[in-house]
């Protein structure tokens, strides 16, 4: 170049030599110290067309026994996409956690799935029917039950499963496509069964292409009665879902009028199927009976303060009709309200409280039935965002402990752990979290005990900066995912799983049936 | 190369006006559906489908510039800065992408702490008037490099 010549000496021999290696080899090298971390950043991030989850990330033993063997399961800890090593003892199969083959079903139930236009208020949008409809038909059992239900994919060209949001069902029913089952094609079937143990209310999902799927309206609700029965004399279900933007309740983008004579009790089994957390109040003061599945111990009458309630949570509400003959709102968020009262009376939109409902303290303690205080094992799931590589695409990604998907970890637990897990939150968006197959019990928030009932989640609102420390027993066989369920945070990789030693799958991610989970 | 050093740096300035003019469109855009009788909650961002009002568009335009097109820019930014030969084009460069990555982290902590986004405006500023002075520098010592050229070859 014309400005260096003049400041430096002619150039022979090794000078000439040293001038071609900064005019040239330098910059080269410089970009190649840039595009080089970056290409090897890319060709990890990349998965195998067809891998097993035995294979993802690398596995966490949570400080407690390590199996003989490298993981006994096959965990391999790479991303080879290779088969597990068979010379190890053989594993027992998520498709062995089933129910009593030999039981018959109590309450059989066919659904059929369809990929269709839907109507919400007037507008056509693209989304998916069971049974005709969207929620689909309530699935309505006794405690005790076994219930037995039937797919049938008619026409969902991605293919479809029926996760069971919240029931703690053998492994081989958990309806994960590439984990449990492969995804159902169209004109395929498959036969969900399991024991409705316990009383709640719950939900169920399509967990193949997940995201698209439950936001195009794969999804309805299960209720599960105790066997005692319940006190209040009217029970509703309510079941909020987005669909292109539109807020509605069991389908139609209107407030839900729930007929109710003065002083009645009405239990509300409110449902969150969307992707981010949901406001709820009311006009006089509720009570809050039951978080996801479990009641409430001795819980008390709430006013002026709202409820969060977490993507994919449930909240079973006590609202009891004015006694004066007019009607209550409770808002599910600003947008849609279940109005109790005489029909046709109307109340108007209570204004949202500032302040909300505390689980930590809510209700009177009562025992857990374990001692958390005694783990074997310890996790830890900190949440993160960094710039990096996902399946191949460039972005800004969901961190776990650090590392981005696929290098994810598998928790190892072995059956009868009591285990105990510390979630943190480090980025700016909050995250449902999500554990299949188990309830998990608040010990604390941000490092305050739980003083109140005992807070036994499936789904836990996770706000940015804040942190949990939770517990489970270890008493349900098998490989369960853990993950955050916006499910578009899930299908950007924020998922784990959690699996018994000893347990492999015979299925594969993608591969020939195309199981995408997420 | 210094041609392609000018039109990234110049680039990068008229995608940081592109981000303001987006974001405020979309929120504009909001206040408007609000006004209306719109509900925008979390639900409703993450929801899928036709958009609950047009300019969210603006909003989305505002992520994907931030996170792919100004950070790729500002990559390349650099590594043309390598075969320029002027002197301090690497500096700029990495001026740049410095205050690219300052402004990314500082919009990704404005979700969770709002006065983040404060200072993410602040740095927006900063980072158009360096891609500016970037560009325009280089072409100032394109030009300067042939003065001195004429004046070496006068007698010392």
């Amino acid at each position: 170049m014309a400005g260096h010549s003049r400041r430096q000496p002619p150039r022979v021999g090794a000078n000439a030599h040293s001038g071609w290696v900064l005019r040239v080899a330098l910059p080269v090298v410089a970009t190649l110290s840039i595009v080089g971390p970056l290409a090897w950043l890319w060709q990890d991030s990349r998965v195998p067309a067809a891998y097993s989850v035995m294979d993802m990330g690398y596995p966490d033993y949570g400080m407690g026994t390590v199996p003989d063997t490298s993981g006994g399961g096959g965990h391999g800890g790479h991303m080879q996409g290779q088969m597990p090593d068979h010379d190890m003892p053989t594993p027992r199969l998520v498709t062995d956690m089933i129910a009593d083959p030999a039981r018959p079903a109590d309450i059989r139930v066919d659904l059929v799935i369809r990929q269709q236009m839907l109507t919400v208020a007037g507008r056509s949008i693209a989304g998916f029917t069971v049974n005709g409809t969207s929620p689909g038909p309530q699935i309505l059992a006794r405690q005790g039950q076994l219930v037995e239900v039937h797919l049938r994919n008619e026409s969902v060209a991605d293919g479809v499963t029926l996760h069971w949001h919240g029931v703690d069902v053998p492994n081989a029913m958990d309806g994960v496509a590439g984990v449990t089952q492969d995804a159902v094609p169209v004109g395929g079937e498959f036969t969900y069964r399991f024991v409705a143990k316990q009383a709640g209310t719950y939900w169920y999902h399509s967990h193949q292409v997940s995201n698209p799927q439950v936001a195009g309206g794969l999804l309805g609700s299960l209720v599960v009665t105790p066997k005692s029965g319940i006190v209040q004399q009217v029970d509703v279900t309510a079941v909020a879902h987005t669909y292109g933007g539109m807020r509605t309740i069991n389908g139609k983008a209107e407030d839900f009028r729930v007929p109710a004579r003065a002083g009645q009790r009405v239990r509300i089994r409110v449902t969150n199927t969307d992707n981010g957390p949901m406001k709820i109040w009311t006009g006089g003061s509720y009570r809050l009976l039951a978080v996801d599945v479990t009641d409430v111990h001795q819980p008390t009458d709430v006013s002026d303060r709202s409820l969060t309630l977490t993507a994919g949570g449930r909240a079973d509400l006590e609202v009891t009709a004015p006694s004066d003959g007019t009607a209550v709102r409770v808002q599910l968020s600003k947008a849609t309200a279940v109005i109790i009262g005489p029909p046709g009376v109307d109340v108007p939109v209570p204004p949202q409280p500032a302040s909300e409902l505390d689980l930590l303290a809510y209700g009177t303690p009562a025992p857990l039935g374990f001692d958390p205080a005694h783990p074997t094992r310890r996790f830890e799931y900190r949440i993160g965002r960094r710039p990096g590589f996902v399946k191949g695409r460039p972005g800004l990604w969901w961190s776990i402990n650090g590392r981005l998907f696929p290098h994810v970890p598998m928790y190892v637990v072995r059956e009868g752990d009591v285990v105990v897990m510390h979630i943190e939150n480090h980025t700016g968006e909050v995250h449902p979290m999500h554990l299949h197959g188990h309830h998990e019990v608040v010990l604390a928030r941000n490092g305050v005990a739980a003083s109140g009932s005992p807070w036994w989640v499936d789904s836990l609102n996770v706000p940015p900066g804040e942190s949990y420390d939770i517990a489970f027993m270890a008493n349900n066989p098998g490989i369960w995912m853990d993950h955050c369920h916006n499910l578009k945070h899930a299908a950007q990789g924020m998922i784990a799983h959690l699996m018994y030693e000893g347990l492999d799958t015979p299925y594969r991610i993608a591969g020939p049936a195309d199981n995408q989970p997420e | 190369m210094r041609t392609a050093y000018k039109v990234l740096a110049y680039l990068v300035a008229a995608e940081v006006a592109i981000q303001a003019m987006v974001m405020v469109w979309g929120i504009a855009g909001l206040g408007k559906w609000v006004d209306g009788g719109g509900v925008f909650d979390k639900a409703v961002i993450e929801s899928e489908g036709a958009p609950p009002f047009p300019e969210v568009v603006g909003i989305l335009v505002h992520g994907i510039n931030g996170l792919f097109v100004i950070p790729g820019l500002a990559l390349l930014l650099l590594i043309v800065s390598f075969f320029t030969k002027v002197r301090g084009a690497i500096k700029w460069a990495v001026v740049v992408l410095l205050l690219v990555v300052v402004q990314g982290q500082l919009g990704e902590l404005g979700h969770d702490l709002p006065l983040a986004g404060a200072l993410h405006g602040l740095n927006a500023l900063a980072l158009f008037g360096a891609a500016i002075y970037a560009g325009r520098r280089l072409r100032a010592v394109a030009v300067g490099v042939e003065q001195p050229e004429a004046r070496a070859a006068t007698p010392v």
